[in-house]
Protein backbone atom coordinates (compact mmCIF):
# COMPACT_ATOMS: atom_id res chain seq x y z
CA UNK A 1 0.00 0.00 0.00
CA UNK A 2 1.08 3.61 -0.78
CA UNK A 3 0.62 6.40 1.54
CA UNK A 4 0.07 10.33 0.64
CA UNK A 5 -0.15 13.11 2.93
CA UNK A 6 -2.05 15.91 1.39
CA UNK A 7 -3.73 19.24 2.77
CA UNK A 8 -6.83 18.27 0.63
CA UNK A 9 -8.16 15.58 -1.75
CA UNK A 10 -10.56 15.96 -4.37
CA UNK A 11 -12.67 13.37 -5.54
CA UNK A 12 -13.22 13.04 -9.07
CA UNK A 13 -11.43 15.32 -11.95
CA UNK A 14 -14.64 16.44 -13.97
CA UNK A 15 -15.50 20.53 -14.22
CA UNK A 16 -16.02 20.57 -10.38
CA UNK A 17 -13.19 18.70 -9.37
CA UNK A 18 -10.28 20.76 -11.42
CA UNK A 19 -11.92 24.02 -10.61
CA UNK A 20 -11.54 23.07 -7.02
CA UNK A 21 -9.03 21.89 -6.50
CA UNK A 22 -6.99 24.65 -8.94
CA UNK A 23 -8.76 27.19 -6.26
CA UNK A 24 -7.04 25.46 -3.27
CA UNK A 25 -3.74 24.86 -4.74
CA UNK A 26 -3.81 28.38 -6.24
CA UNK A 27 -4.13 29.07 -1.96
CA UNK A 28 -0.85 27.00 -1.16
CA UNK A 29 -2.41 23.95 -0.42
CA UNK A 30 -1.06 20.73 -1.14
CA UNK A 31 -3.86 18.63 -3.32
CA UNK A 32 -4.81 15.57 -4.80
CA UNK A 33 -7.33 14.67 -7.76
CA UNK A 34 -8.42 11.10 -7.44
CA UNK A 35 -10.29 10.08 -10.90
CA UNK A 36 -11.83 7.14 -11.97
CA UNK A 37 -11.27 7.18 -15.56
CA UNK A 38 -7.80 7.73 -17.34
CA UNK A 39 -7.68 11.03 -18.20
CA UNK A 40 -9.09 14.60 -16.50
CA UNK A 41 -12.34 16.26 -17.60
CA UNK A 42 -15.36 14.33 -17.04
CA UNK A 43 -18.79 14.05 -18.70
CA UNK A 44 -17.30 17.74 -20.48
CA UNK A 45 -15.25 15.70 -22.95
CA UNK A 46 -17.91 13.91 -24.30
CA UNK A 47 -20.88 16.82 -24.68
CA UNK A 48 -18.69 18.17 -27.82
CA UNK A 49 -21.52 20.43 -28.26
CA UNK A 50 -21.03 24.49 -28.07
CA UNK A 51 -22.60 26.89 -25.63
CA UNK A 52 -20.38 26.12 -22.37
CA UNK A 53 -18.33 28.87 -21.19
CA UNK A 54 -20.56 32.15 -21.88
CA UNK A 55 -20.43 33.18 -18.26
CA UNK A 56 -16.92 32.07 -17.15
CA UNK A 57 -14.86 33.20 -20.11
CA UNK A 58 -17.73 35.13 -22.41
CA UNK A 59 -16.73 32.44 -24.78
CA UNK A 60 -19.10 30.00 -26.85
CA UNK A 61 -17.29 26.93 -25.94
CA UNK A 62 -17.28 23.16 -26.49
CA UNK A 63 -17.04 20.77 -23.73
CA UNK A 64 -13.97 19.77 -24.40
CA UNK A 65 -12.49 23.17 -24.86
CA UNK A 66 -13.84 24.25 -21.57
CA UNK A 67 -12.27 21.14 -20.22
CA UNK A 68 -8.69 22.09 -21.13
CA UNK A 69 -9.13 25.70 -19.78
CA UNK A 70 -8.72 23.53 -16.21
CA UNK A 71 -6.74 20.52 -17.43
CA UNK A 72 -3.98 22.27 -18.55
CA UNK A 73 -3.51 24.74 -15.52
CA UNK A 74 -4.11 21.82 -13.29
CA UNK A 75 -1.24 19.82 -15.29
CA UNK A 76 1.24 22.87 -14.48
CA UNK A 77 0.19 23.80 -10.82
CA UNK A 78 1.98 20.52 -8.76
CA UNK A 79 -1.46 19.31 -8.24
CA UNK A 80 -1.20 15.61 -7.89
CA UNK A 81 -3.35 13.51 -10.13
CA UNK A 82 -3.94 9.92 -9.49
CA UNK A 83 -5.70 8.83 -12.54
CA UNK A 84 -7.32 5.58 -13.30
CA UNK A 85 -7.89 5.06 -9.37
CA UNK A 86 -11.15 4.76 -7.61
CA UNK A 87 -11.96 5.68 -4.56
CA UNK A 88 -13.21 3.07 -2.38
CA UNK A 89 -13.61 4.71 1.38
CA UNK A 90 -13.41 7.86 3.08
CA UNK A 91 -13.32 7.38 6.85
CA UNK A 92 -12.13 9.56 9.81
CA UNK A 93 -8.78 9.72 11.13
CA UNK A 94 -7.37 11.40 14.29
CA UNK A 95 -6.50 14.94 12.32
CA UNK A 96 -8.64 14.40 9.13
CA UNK A 97 -9.72 12.03 6.77
CA UNK A 98 -8.53 8.86 5.58
CA UNK A 99 -9.31 8.81 1.58
CA UNK A 100 -8.32 5.60 0.19
CA UNK A 101 -8.25 4.32 -3.35
CA UNK A 102 -7.74 1.82 -6.03
CA UNK A 103 -5.14 2.81 -8.49
CA UNK A 104 -4.88 0.50 -11.98
CA UNK A 105 -0.74 1.29 -11.70
CA UNK A 106 -0.14 2.04 -8.23
CA UNK A 107 -2.37 -0.45 -6.18
CA UNK A 108 -3.99 1.00 -3.42
CA UNK A 109 -3.03 4.16 -2.50
CA UNK A 110 -4.26 5.60 1.06
CA UNK A 111 -4.20 9.72 1.42
CA UNK A 112 -4.27 11.51 5.19
CA UNK A 113 -6.13 14.39 4.03
CA UNK A 114 -7.11 17.70 5.82
CA UNK A 115 -9.78 18.31 4.07
CA UNK A 116 -12.05 16.03 1.37
CA UNK A 117 -13.71 17.90 -1.48
CA UNK A 118 -16.71 15.40 -3.04
CA UNK A 119 -16.53 16.37 -6.62
CA UNK A 120 -18.07 12.77 -8.02
CA UNK A 121 -20.99 14.02 -10.32
CA UNK A 122 -23.53 12.35 -10.81
CA UNK A 123 -25.18 9.24 -12.79
CA UNK A 124 -28.41 9.08 -15.39
CA UNK A 125 -31.22 7.24 -14.42
CA UNK A 126 -32.40 4.15 -16.33
CA UNK A 127 -35.11 1.92 -17.37
CA UNK A 128 -35.36 0.60 -14.16
CA UNK A 129 -35.84 3.79 -12.42
CA UNK A 130 -38.71 4.75 -14.60
CA UNK A 131 -40.27 1.04 -14.68
CA UNK A 132 -41.14 0.62 -18.40
CA UNK A 133 -42.81 -2.38 -19.18
CA UNK A 134 -42.54 -5.15 -22.10
CA UNK A 135 -39.70 -7.29 -22.86
CA UNK A 136 -35.56 -6.66 -22.14
CA UNK A 137 -34.20 -6.68 -25.68
CA UNK A 138 -30.99 -4.72 -26.73
CA UNK A 139 -31.15 -1.52 -27.88
CA UNK A 140 -32.04 0.68 -24.54
CA UNK A 141 -29.78 2.63 -23.32
CA UNK A 142 -29.84 6.00 -21.09
CA UNK A 143 -28.62 9.24 -23.93
CA UNK A 144 -25.42 9.98 -21.83
CA UNK A 145 -23.95 6.39 -22.73
CA UNK A 146 -25.08 6.70 -26.02
CA UNK A 147 -23.67 10.32 -26.33
CA UNK A 148 -20.33 8.47 -24.91
CA UNK A 149 -20.17 6.11 -27.87
CA UNK A 150 -21.06 8.76 -30.43
CA UNK A 151 -18.30 10.92 -29.63
CA UNK A 152 -15.62 9.12 -27.87
CA UNK A 153 -15.92 5.75 -28.96
CA UNK A 154 -17.22 6.12 -32.83
CA UNK A 155 -19.99 3.99 -32.34
CA UNK A 156 -23.99 4.28 -33.75
CA UNK A 157 -26.29 3.07 -31.10
CA UNK A 158 -28.82 2.42 -33.70
CA UNK A 159 -30.96 3.71 -36.84
CA UNK A 160 -34.48 4.55 -35.65
CA UNK A 161 -34.52 5.91 -32.33
CA UNK A 162 -37.20 6.87 -30.04
CA UNK A 163 -36.27 9.14 -26.51
CA UNK A 164 -37.69 8.84 -23.74
CA UNK A 165 -37.42 12.10 -21.80
CA UNK A 166 -37.13 15.49 -22.77
CA UNK A 167 -34.05 16.37 -20.47
CA UNK A 168 -31.05 18.26 -22.26
CA UNK A 169 -28.97 15.27 -22.50
CA UNK A 170 -31.88 13.55 -24.96
CA UNK A 171 -32.09 16.93 -26.73
CA UNK A 172 -29.00 16.95 -27.85
CA UNK A 173 -28.71 13.22 -28.43
CA UNK A 174 -31.43 14.09 -30.54
CA UNK A 175 -30.06 16.30 -32.74
CA UNK A 176 -25.85 14.79 -32.54
CA UNK A 177 -27.97 11.17 -34.06
CA UNK A 178 -29.72 12.90 -36.40
CA UNK A 179 -26.75 14.76 -37.50
CA UNK A 180 -24.62 11.50 -38.01
CA UNK A 181 -27.49 10.01 -40.01
CA UNK A 182 -30.52 8.25 -37.59
CA UNK A 183 -33.76 9.10 -37.81
CA UNK A 184 -35.22 10.20 -34.67
CA UNK A 185 -38.45 9.50 -34.18
CA UNK A 186 -40.17 10.89 -31.29
CA UNK A 187 -38.90 12.62 -28.38
CA UNK A 188 -41.56 11.48 -25.64
CA UNK A 189 -41.77 13.87 -22.54
CA UNK A 190 -44.44 12.40 -19.60
CA UNK A 191 -44.96 16.11 -18.11
CA UNK A 192 -46.62 18.90 -20.32
CA UNK A 193 -44.02 21.08 -20.03
CA UNK A 194 -40.27 20.40 -21.53
CA UNK A 195 -37.42 19.15 -19.19
CA UNK A 196 -34.56 20.48 -20.90
CA UNK A 197 -34.08 24.13 -22.05
CA UNK A 198 -36.39 26.04 -24.59
CA UNK A 199 -32.88 26.94 -26.31
CA UNK A 200 -32.12 23.09 -26.65
CA UNK A 201 -35.94 22.44 -28.13
CA UNK A 202 -35.82 24.89 -30.75
CA UNK A 203 -32.17 23.79 -31.82
CA UNK A 204 -32.27 20.10 -31.74
CA UNK A 205 -36.09 19.38 -32.01
CA UNK A 206 -37.37 22.58 -33.85
CA UNK A 207 -34.50 22.33 -36.12
CA UNK A 208 -34.83 18.79 -37.33
CA UNK A 209 -38.61 18.83 -37.67
CA UNK A 210 -38.21 15.87 -34.86
CA UNK A 211 -41.53 15.34 -33.29
CA UNK A 212 -42.17 16.56 -29.19
CA UNK A 213 -45.11 14.54 -27.39
CA UNK A 214 -45.77 16.28 -24.17
CA UNK A 215 -47.77 14.25 -21.59
CA UNK A 216 -47.39 11.20 -22.99
CA UNK A 217 -45.82 7.82 -21.75
CA UNK A 218 -43.76 4.94 -23.65
CA UNK A 219 -46.21 2.22 -21.96
CA UNK A 220 -44.03 -0.67 -23.40
CA UNK A 221 -40.64 -1.68 -25.07
CA UNK A 222 -41.43 -4.16 -27.65
CA UNK A 223 -38.75 -6.40 -29.50
CA UNK A 224 -37.51 -10.03 -28.90
CA UNK A 225 -33.68 -10.16 -29.29
CA UNK A 226 -33.37 -6.04 -30.65
CA UNK A 227 -36.05 -3.33 -29.86
CA UNK A 228 -38.93 -3.20 -32.84
CA UNK A 229 -41.33 -0.64 -31.40
CA UNK A 230 -42.34 1.66 -28.46
CA UNK A 231 -46.10 2.15 -27.32
CA UNK A 232 -47.02 5.52 -26.48
CA UNK A 233 -49.97 7.10 -24.90
CA UNK A 234 -51.25 10.49 -24.22
CA UNK A 235 -52.03 11.02 -20.35
CA UNK A 236 -55.24 11.73 -19.02
CA UNK A 237 -55.81 12.59 -15.60
CA UNK A 238 -52.50 11.35 -14.78
CA UNK A 239 -52.94 7.80 -16.25
CA UNK A 240 -51.99 6.91 -19.37
CA UNK A 241 -54.67 6.08 -21.69
CA UNK A 242 -53.71 3.20 -23.86
CA UNK A 243 -57.05 3.29 -26.06
CA UNK A 244 -55.69 6.72 -27.09
CA UNK A 245 -52.08 5.51 -28.05
CA UNK A 246 -50.17 4.42 -30.83
CA UNK A 247 -47.26 2.26 -32.13
CA UNK A 248 -43.60 3.76 -32.72
CA UNK A 249 -41.56 1.59 -35.01
CA UNK A 250 -37.90 1.81 -33.97
CA UNK A 251 -34.54 -0.13 -33.31
CA UNK A 252 -33.11 2.33 -30.36
CA UNK A 253 -35.15 3.70 -27.06
CA UNK A 254 -32.49 6.59 -25.48
CA UNK A 255 -33.57 7.08 -21.98
CA UNK A 256 -33.27 10.86 -20.67
CA UNK A 257 -35.15 10.55 -17.45
CA UNK A 258 -33.16 12.51 -15.04
CA UNK A 259 -29.82 12.47 -13.17
CA UNK A 260 -28.65 11.75 -9.56
CA UNK A 261 -25.86 12.31 -7.51
CA UNK A 262 -23.57 9.72 -7.54
CA UNK A 263 -23.48 9.82 -2.91
CA UNK A 264 -22.71 5.79 -2.41
CA UNK A 265 -19.33 7.24 -0.91
CA UNK A 266 -20.84 9.93 1.03
CA UNK A 267 -23.06 7.63 2.50
CA UNK A 268 -20.83 5.49 3.56
CA UNK A 269 -18.57 7.86 4.76
CA UNK A 270 -21.38 8.89 7.40
CA UNK A 271 -22.63 12.13 5.50
CA UNK A 272 -26.30 13.04 5.66
CA UNK A 273 -28.39 13.35 2.49
CA UNK A 274 -31.00 15.69 1.44
CA UNK A 275 -33.96 14.42 0.16
CA UNK A 276 -35.01 17.48 -1.83
CA UNK A 277 -31.22 17.04 -4.17
CA UNK A 278 -30.33 13.64 -3.38
CA UNK A 279 -26.59 15.20 -2.75
CA UNK A 280 -25.00 16.22 0.84
CA UNK A 281 -27.03 18.44 3.32
CA UNK A 282 -24.21 21.35 3.04
CA UNK A 283 -23.87 24.51 5.31
CA UNK A 284 -23.31 27.98 3.91
CA UNK A 285 -19.19 26.90 3.89
CA UNK A 286 -20.82 23.84 1.53
CA UNK A 287 -19.05 22.04 4.20
CA UNK A 288 -21.11 18.29 4.77
CA UNK A 289 -22.60 17.32 7.90
CA UNK A 290 -18.98 15.50 8.02
CA UNK A 291 -16.75 18.18 9.34
CA UNK A 292 -13.88 19.13 6.70
CA UNK A 293 -15.65 17.03 3.85
CA UNK A 294 -17.29 19.39 1.32
CA UNK A 295 -19.39 18.97 -1.76
CA UNK A 296 -19.70 21.02 -5.18
CA UNK A 297 -21.25 20.21 -8.73
CA UNK A 298 -23.54 17.63 -9.67
CA UNK A 299 -22.54 15.43 -7.00
CA UNK A 300 -24.08 18.41 -4.56
CA UNK A 301 -27.25 19.02 -7.06
CA UNK A 302 -27.77 18.44 -10.57
CA UNK A 303 -26.89 21.55 -12.50
CA UNK A 304 -27.82 22.79 -15.98
CA UNK A 305 -25.06 24.70 -16.60
CA UNK A 306 -20.58 23.71 -16.08
CA UNK A 307 -20.22 27.32 -15.48
CA UNK A 308 -22.30 27.72 -12.59
CA UNK A 309 -20.84 24.48 -11.60
CA UNK A 310 -17.33 25.99 -11.72
CA UNK A 311 -18.29 29.21 -9.73
CA UNK A 312 -19.68 26.78 -7.25
CA UNK A 313 -16.27 24.71 -7.06
CA UNK A 314 -14.36 27.50 -6.04
CA UNK A 315 -16.88 28.69 -3.35
CA UNK A 316 -16.27 25.21 -2.15
CA UNK A 317 -12.72 25.68 -2.47
CA UNK A 318 -12.16 28.90 -0.78
CA UNK A 319 -14.16 27.57 1.99
CA UNK A 320 -12.55 24.87 2.64
CA UNK A 321 -8.97 26.76 3.07
CA UNK A 322 -10.73 28.68 5.78
CA UNK A 323 -11.64 25.66 7.90
CA UNK A 324 -8.19 24.34 7.18
CA UNK A 325 -6.47 27.77 8.07
CA UNK A 326 -8.76 27.45 11.48
CA UNK A 327 -11.10 30.03 10.24
CA UNK A 328 -13.92 30.10 13.49
CA UNK A 329 -17.07 29.14 11.69
CA UNK A 330 -19.55 31.70 11.31
CA UNK A 331 -22.99 31.88 12.78
CA UNK A 332 -25.75 30.47 10.19
CA UNK A 333 -29.33 30.45 9.91
CA UNK A 334 -30.89 27.36 7.77
CA UNK A 335 -32.41 28.50 4.74
CA UNK A 336 -35.26 26.06 3.25
CA UNK A 337 -37.76 26.10 0.08
CA UNK A 338 -40.47 27.59 0.13
CA UNK A 339 -43.95 27.63 -1.88
CA UNK A 340 -42.97 26.35 -5.59
CA UNK A 341 -39.46 25.85 -5.11
CA UNK A 342 -37.83 22.25 -5.61
CA UNK A 343 -34.90 22.82 -3.44
CA UNK A 344 -32.56 25.67 -2.61
CA UNK A 345 -28.51 24.99 -2.04
CA UNK A 346 -26.62 25.68 0.05
CA UNK A 347 -29.28 24.86 2.82
CA UNK A 348 -27.62 27.56 5.20
CA UNK A 349 -26.67 31.19 4.93
CA UNK A 350 -24.03 33.20 6.52
CA UNK A 351 -25.72 36.85 7.43
CA UNK A 352 -22.01 38.12 7.87
CA UNK A 353 -20.99 38.10 4.20
CA UNK A 354 -22.33 37.15 0.35
CA UNK A 355 -24.44 34.35 0.04
CA UNK A 356 -25.00 32.80 -3.37
CA UNK A 357 -27.69 30.02 -3.74
CA UNK A 358 -28.73 27.99 -6.48
CA UNK A 359 -32.52 27.43 -6.24
CA UNK A 360 -34.65 24.98 -9.06
CA UNK A 361 -38.34 26.04 -9.36
CA UNK A 362 -41.41 23.43 -9.01
CA UNK A 363 -43.47 24.77 -11.95
CA UNK A 364 -43.86 26.77 -14.86
CA UNK A 365 -44.72 30.63 -14.65
CA UNK A 366 -44.45 33.92 -16.78
CA UNK A 367 -44.13 37.15 -14.72
CA UNK A 368 -42.98 35.28 -11.52
CA UNK A 369 -41.67 36.81 -7.89
CA UNK A 370 -38.73 35.23 -6.23
CA UNK A 371 -39.04 35.62 -2.26
CA UNK A 372 -37.23 35.56 0.17
CA UNK A 373 -38.06 36.23 3.66
CA UNK A 374 -37.25 35.38 7.30
CA UNK A 375 -40.08 34.92 10.11
CA UNK A 376 -42.29 37.56 8.90
CA UNK A 377 -39.80 39.54 7.09
CA UNK A 378 -39.13 40.38 3.33
CA UNK A 379 -35.31 40.26 2.74
CA UNK A 380 -35.11 40.39 -1.43
CA UNK A 381 -38.04 40.31 -4.41
CA UNK A 382 -37.00 39.77 -7.47
CA UNK A 383 -39.12 39.58 -10.82
CA UNK A 384 -38.98 36.82 -13.22
CA UNK A 385 -40.38 37.27 -16.69
CA UNK A 386 -40.86 33.42 -17.28
CA UNK A 387 -39.03 30.30 -14.81
CA UNK A 388 -39.43 26.68 -15.53
CA UNK A 389 -37.55 23.66 -13.67
CA UNK A 390 -35.70 22.77 -16.27
CA UNK A 391 -33.76 26.19 -15.90
CA UNK A 392 -31.52 26.69 -12.26
CA UNK A 393 -32.34 30.07 -10.82
CA UNK A 394 -29.03 31.72 -9.07
CA UNK A 395 -29.44 34.20 -6.21
CA UNK A 396 -27.12 36.37 -4.52
CA UNK A 397 -27.79 38.19 -1.67
CA UNK A 398 -25.29 41.00 -0.21
CA UNK A 399 -23.47 41.03 2.77
CA UNK A 400 -25.64 42.67 5.33
CA UNK A 401 -28.93 42.21 3.11
CA UNK A 402 -29.91 39.64 5.09
CA UNK A 403 -30.67 40.49 9.12
CA UNK A 404 -28.78 38.51 11.71
CA UNK A 405 -31.77 36.79 13.73
CA UNK A 406 -32.61 37.31 17.86
CA UNK A 407 -30.38 35.58 19.68
CA UNK A 408 -31.37 32.65 21.24
CA UNK A 409 -34.48 32.38 18.22
CA UNK A 410 -33.94 29.97 15.53
CA UNK A 411 -34.81 31.66 12.29
CA UNK A 412 -35.39 30.40 9.21
CA UNK A 413 -34.45 31.77 5.42
CA UNK A 414 -37.44 30.82 2.97
CA UNK A 415 -37.32 31.38 -0.49
CA UNK A 416 -40.44 30.96 -2.22
CA UNK A 417 -42.06 32.24 -6.34
CA UNK A 418 -45.14 33.60 -6.58
CA UNK B 1 -41.67 27.20 -31.08
CA UNK B 2 -42.13 30.07 -34.23
CA UNK B 3 -45.55 31.15 -35.13
CA UNK B 4 -46.30 31.22 -38.80
CA UNK B 5 -46.85 34.13 -40.82
CA UNK B 6 -46.54 34.87 -44.63
CA UNK B 7 -42.70 35.14 -45.52
CA UNK B 8 -41.16 38.20 -45.71
CA UNK B 9 -43.50 40.02 -43.35
CA UNK B 10 -45.12 40.22 -39.93
CA UNK B 11 -44.26 39.06 -36.19
CA UNK B 12 -42.51 35.81 -34.93
CA UNK B 13 -42.02 34.82 -32.14
CA UNK B 14 -38.65 32.84 -30.93
CA UNK B 15 -36.36 32.17 -28.80
CA UNK B 16 -33.43 32.70 -28.62
CA UNK B 17 -30.67 30.33 -29.02
CA UNK B 18 -27.07 32.00 -28.64
CA UNK B 19 -26.83 31.34 -24.86
CA UNK B 20 -28.49 29.51 -22.54
CA UNK B 21 -30.32 32.89 -21.06
CA UNK B 22 -33.23 31.45 -24.03
CA UNK B 23 -34.25 35.06 -24.17
CA UNK B 24 -38.21 35.19 -25.78
CA UNK B 25 -37.67 37.47 -28.76
CA UNK B 26 -40.29 39.04 -30.99
CA UNK B 27 -38.81 39.67 -34.24
CA UNK B 28 -41.07 41.80 -36.39
CA UNK B 29 -40.30 41.97 -40.42
CA UNK B 30 -40.96 44.12 -42.98
CA UNK B 31 -38.71 43.85 -45.92
CA UNK B 32 -35.17 43.58 -45.42
CA UNK B 33 -36.08 46.08 -41.93
CA UNK B 34 -35.88 43.46 -39.28
CA UNK B 35 -37.20 44.86 -35.35
CA UNK B 36 -35.60 42.46 -32.79
CA UNK B 37 -37.10 42.70 -29.19
CA UNK B 38 -37.33 40.72 -25.99
CA UNK B 39 -33.36 40.59 -26.38
CA UNK B 40 -30.63 40.84 -23.45
CA UNK B 41 -28.09 41.70 -25.11
CA UNK B 42 -26.41 42.42 -28.69
CA UNK B 43 -26.15 38.98 -29.81
CA UNK B 44 -29.61 38.09 -29.30
CA UNK B 45 -30.66 41.08 -31.71
CA UNK B 46 -28.21 39.71 -34.26
CA UNK B 47 -29.43 36.39 -34.04
CA UNK B 48 -33.08 37.75 -34.34
CA UNK B 49 -32.26 39.08 -36.94
CA UNK B 50 -30.39 36.53 -39.08
CA UNK B 51 -32.58 33.70 -37.91
CA UNK B 52 -35.57 35.27 -40.01
CA UNK B 53 -33.25 36.67 -43.29
CA UNK B 54 -30.50 33.68 -43.72
CA UNK B 55 -30.65 30.98 -40.34
CA UNK B 56 -26.81 30.21 -39.55
CA UNK B 57 -25.91 26.75 -37.07
CA UNK B 58 -22.54 26.77 -35.01
CA UNK B 59 -21.40 22.95 -36.37
CA UNK B 60 -19.95 20.38 -33.61
CA UNK B 61 -18.92 16.91 -34.72
CA UNK B 62 -16.40 14.07 -34.33
CA UNK B 63 -13.75 12.95 -37.26
CA UNK B 64 -12.48 9.32 -37.49
CA UNK B 65 -8.71 9.02 -36.30
CA UNK B 66 -5.96 6.46 -36.80
CA UNK B 67 -6.08 5.44 -33.50
CA UNK B 68 -7.33 2.60 -31.53
CA UNK B 69 -7.47 4.45 -28.29
CA UNK B 70 -9.51 7.42 -29.59
CA UNK B 71 -11.13 6.80 -32.19
CA UNK B 72 -12.65 10.13 -32.79
CA UNK B 73 -11.86 13.52 -32.38
CA UNK B 74 -14.10 16.44 -31.84
CA UNK B 75 -14.23 19.62 -34.40
CA UNK B 76 -16.04 22.29 -34.52
CA UNK B 77 -16.60 25.88 -36.76
CA UNK B 78 -15.24 28.69 -35.64
CA UNK B 79 -18.26 30.32 -35.97
CA UNK B 80 -21.89 29.86 -37.29
CA UNK B 81 -22.35 28.80 -40.97
CA UNK B 82 -25.68 28.49 -42.94
CA UNK B 83 -27.79 26.07 -41.92
CA UNK B 84 -28.50 25.22 -45.36
CA UNK B 85 -24.65 24.04 -45.43
CA UNK B 86 -24.50 21.66 -42.26
CA UNK B 87 -24.92 18.74 -44.18
CA UNK B 88 -22.66 19.25 -46.92
CA UNK B 89 -20.07 19.98 -43.68
CA UNK B 90 -20.70 17.10 -42.19
CA UNK B 91 -19.89 14.94 -45.46
CA UNK B 92 -17.10 16.19 -45.80
CA UNK B 93 -15.93 15.50 -42.39
CA UNK B 94 -17.16 11.99 -41.92
CA UNK B 95 -15.59 11.13 -45.15
CA UNK B 96 -11.84 11.94 -43.90
CA UNK B 97 -9.62 10.37 -41.55
CA UNK B 98 -7.14 12.31 -39.33
CA UNK B 99 -3.57 11.03 -37.80
CA UNK B 100 -3.18 11.48 -34.18
CA UNK B 101 -1.85 13.26 -32.26
CA UNK B 102 -3.66 16.84 -32.93
CA UNK B 103 -4.02 19.52 -30.36
CA UNK B 104 -7.29 21.51 -29.18
CA UNK B 105 -7.10 24.78 -32.06
CA UNK B 106 -5.64 23.29 -34.55
CA UNK B 107 -6.76 24.03 -37.74
CA UNK B 108 -8.67 20.93 -39.99
CA UNK B 109 -9.99 23.25 -42.65
CA UNK B 110 -9.17 26.81 -43.32
CA UNK B 111 -12.40 27.68 -45.01
CA UNK B 112 -15.85 26.41 -44.73
CA UNK B 113 -18.66 28.91 -45.57
CA UNK B 114 -16.05 31.81 -43.86
CA UNK B 115 -15.53 29.75 -41.06
CA UNK B 116 -12.87 27.85 -40.06
CA UNK B 117 -12.48 23.98 -38.56
CA UNK B 118 -10.82 23.48 -35.63
CA UNK B 119 -10.00 20.64 -33.03
CA UNK B 120 -11.42 21.29 -29.80
CA UNK B 121 -10.12 18.59 -27.89
CA UNK B 122 -6.16 17.57 -27.20
CA UNK B 123 -5.87 13.93 -28.32
CA UNK B 124 -3.55 11.82 -26.50
CA UNK B 125 -4.69 14.07 -24.19
CA UNK B 126 -1.27 15.81 -22.21
CA UNK B 127 0.47 13.04 -19.94
CA UNK B 128 0.26 14.21 -16.11
CA UNK B 129 3.09 14.84 -14.06
CA UNK B 130 4.42 11.26 -12.22
CA UNK B 131 2.73 11.41 -8.81
CA UNK B 132 5.14 12.20 -5.55
CA UNK B 133 4.48 9.36 -3.23
CA UNK B 134 5.23 9.08 0.87
CA UNK B 135 7.01 11.46 2.17
CA UNK B 136 7.95 13.59 -0.83
CA UNK B 137 7.26 17.61 -0.66
CA UNK B 138 4.89 18.92 -2.85
CA UNK B 139 6.00 20.74 -5.65
CA UNK B 140 5.88 24.80 -5.22
CA UNK B 141 3.28 26.65 -6.54
CA UNK B 142 4.39 28.13 -10.06
CA UNK B 143 1.66 30.28 -11.11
Amino acid sequence: MIRRQVDAVVVGGGSAGLAAALQMRAAGLSVAIVERDPFLGGILLQCIHSGFGLREFKEDLTGPEYAERFIRPVLASGIDVFLDATVVDISEEPHGRAVTALSRGLGVVRFSASVVVLAMGCRERNRGNVAIAGTRPAGVLTAGLAQRLVNIEGCIPGRNVVIVGSGDIGLIMARRLTLVGCTVRAVVEIQSYPSGSARNIVQCLNDNSIPLYLGHVVTRIEGRNRVEAVQVAPLEDGNAAPDAGFRIPCDTVLLSVGLIPENELSRAAGVPINDGTAGPWVDADLMTGAPGIFACGNVLHVHDLVDFVTEEARRCADRAVAFLQGEPKRRMLAVSPGANVRYVVPNACAPDRQNVFFLRPLVVKNDAVLEVRMGGREVKTRRFAHVQPSEMIRLALEQGSVPFPDEGTTAVLEVAIR
Amino acid sequence: MTKQSPAGTGDRELVCIACPMACRLTVVQAGQVVTVTGNRCPTGETYGREEILAPRRMVTAVVPTDSLDFPCAPVRTDRPIQRGLVQRLLHELYASTISLPVRQGQVLMDDFDGARVVFTRTLPPDDVPPVRLAGEPSAPITT
